[in-house]
């Protein structure tokens, strides 16, 4: 069996300037594979997973640090691993003036993540986007909410 | 490997369902593979599981920490889970080669969960006497825990439950993300709990 890569710090940014350069230069003679790991997931500090490669890491991290876009896990020679995180999808939901406060009520008893955005209450969809509609329905059905995509 | 710190796994679920038996079989189950391991255990209001678990002479007294949640028991492992971090942190201060510490939350509903700042991996522990429809009301528990164990499968046929069909909707609700049945009273099914657990957080060839 393969050992794991394990991946202990995070080296910094792929965009950090020294690190850029490193990049560059593996992904002409080597190879630069992805960890990819879900929004949902970035929390984590300690998992295995594998590479778009194959690769198989054993993420281990201090539980201060925090996963990011683009963190550089691991350099060699020939070899990079840098992190991506999937697309976060979010529900644009546009309150009534009467909805508001139900709406943010709602949303904050379901525990969803949320940020506002131009009036609406944007909700991270971390599951399927359905279990978040089965929840607005009364709300929508009495016209106190509406999605807006 | 450097030594950051253990892994800490949570385990929710009901009243009832049995996560103090399970953690009562899976001591002795990751001792035999290796594992240097602690628990903190949360009660409302006593120390009662932690005494429970003392006095099964599985662990030294000074590896089961007692955290006491005053109320819901879900605000200590999700919203403000500081209290079972600064337990799980002083473990790892007492004990530096520790591999894992198992954080079993108080008692709650289906809607409990816990925080990825608290935990790298929660399982979730539900059971058959609770009845065959817990996995079709689609509790956060049940549909976002890391691992969903199905407790006292034996009990199945004394309370009305065809058991297989509780394990394909479980499944299905999940997604089919796991799904395992244990029989805590007979250690049945530990094992495959156990080695679920090490998978997941400790080192291992892949």
């Amino acid at each position: 069996m393969d050992q794991p890569i394990v991946i202990e710090a995070i080296m910094g940014s792929q965009t950090d300037p020294t690190l850029a350069e490193r990049l560059h230069d593996i992904s002409h003679h080597g190879v630069v594979e992805v960890l990819f790991v879900e929004p949902a997931d970035l929390p984590r500090r300690r998992f295995h997973s594998h590479t778009d490669r194959g690769t198989a890491c054993f993420v281990s991290l201090p539980r201060a640090t925090q996963l990011f876009d683009g963190a550089v896990l691991h350099l060699e020679n020939d070899r990079a691993i840098i992190l991506r995180v999937g697309q976060q999808n979010w529900l644009r939901l546009r309150p009534s003036d009467d909805g508001a406060m139900e709406l943010g009520y709602l949303a904050g008893n379901l525990h969803w993540k949320v940020r506002f955005e131009e009036g609406c209450l944007m909700v991270a969809l971390d599951r399927p986007v359905e279990e978040y509609r089965a929840r607005l329905v009364d709300l929508q059905s009495a016209g106190k909410v509406s999605v807006v995509e | 490997m450097r030594k950051i710190g253990a892994a800490r796994i949570g385990i929710g679920g009901p009243v009832g369902s049995g996560k103090t038996a399970l953690v009562e079989r899976l001591i002795p189950a990751l001792h035999k593979r290796g594992v240097d391991l602690a628990v903190i255990t949360n009660d409302l209001v006593t120390h009662e599981d932690a005494e429970r678990l003392r006095r099964t002479n599985l662990l030294a007294p000074e590896r089961i920490l007692a955290v006491e949640a005053g109320a819901c028991p879900h605000t200590v492992i999700r919203e403000d889970p500081t209290l079972n971090m600064e337990a799980a942190d002083s473990l790892d201060r007492d004990f530096p080669d520790l591999d894992l510490i198992l954080i079993e939350s108080g008692g709650d509903n289906l809607a409990s969960t816990f925080s990825l700042d608290l935990v790298d991996y929660w399982l979730f522990v539900i059971d058959v006497a609770g009845g065959d429809d817990i996995p079709r009301k689609r509790g956060p528990g049940v549909i976002q825990s890391d691992l969903l164990v199905i407790n006292k499968v034996d009990l199945a046929p004394y309370v009305g439950v065809t058991l297989a069909p509780m394990i394909r909707e479980a499944s299905a609700a999940r997604a089919g993300r796991p799904v395992l049945c244990t029989n805590c009273r007979a250690n049945e099914g530990i094992d495959a709990v156990a080695d679920a657990l090490c998978a997941a957080v400790l080192y291992q060839a892949a």
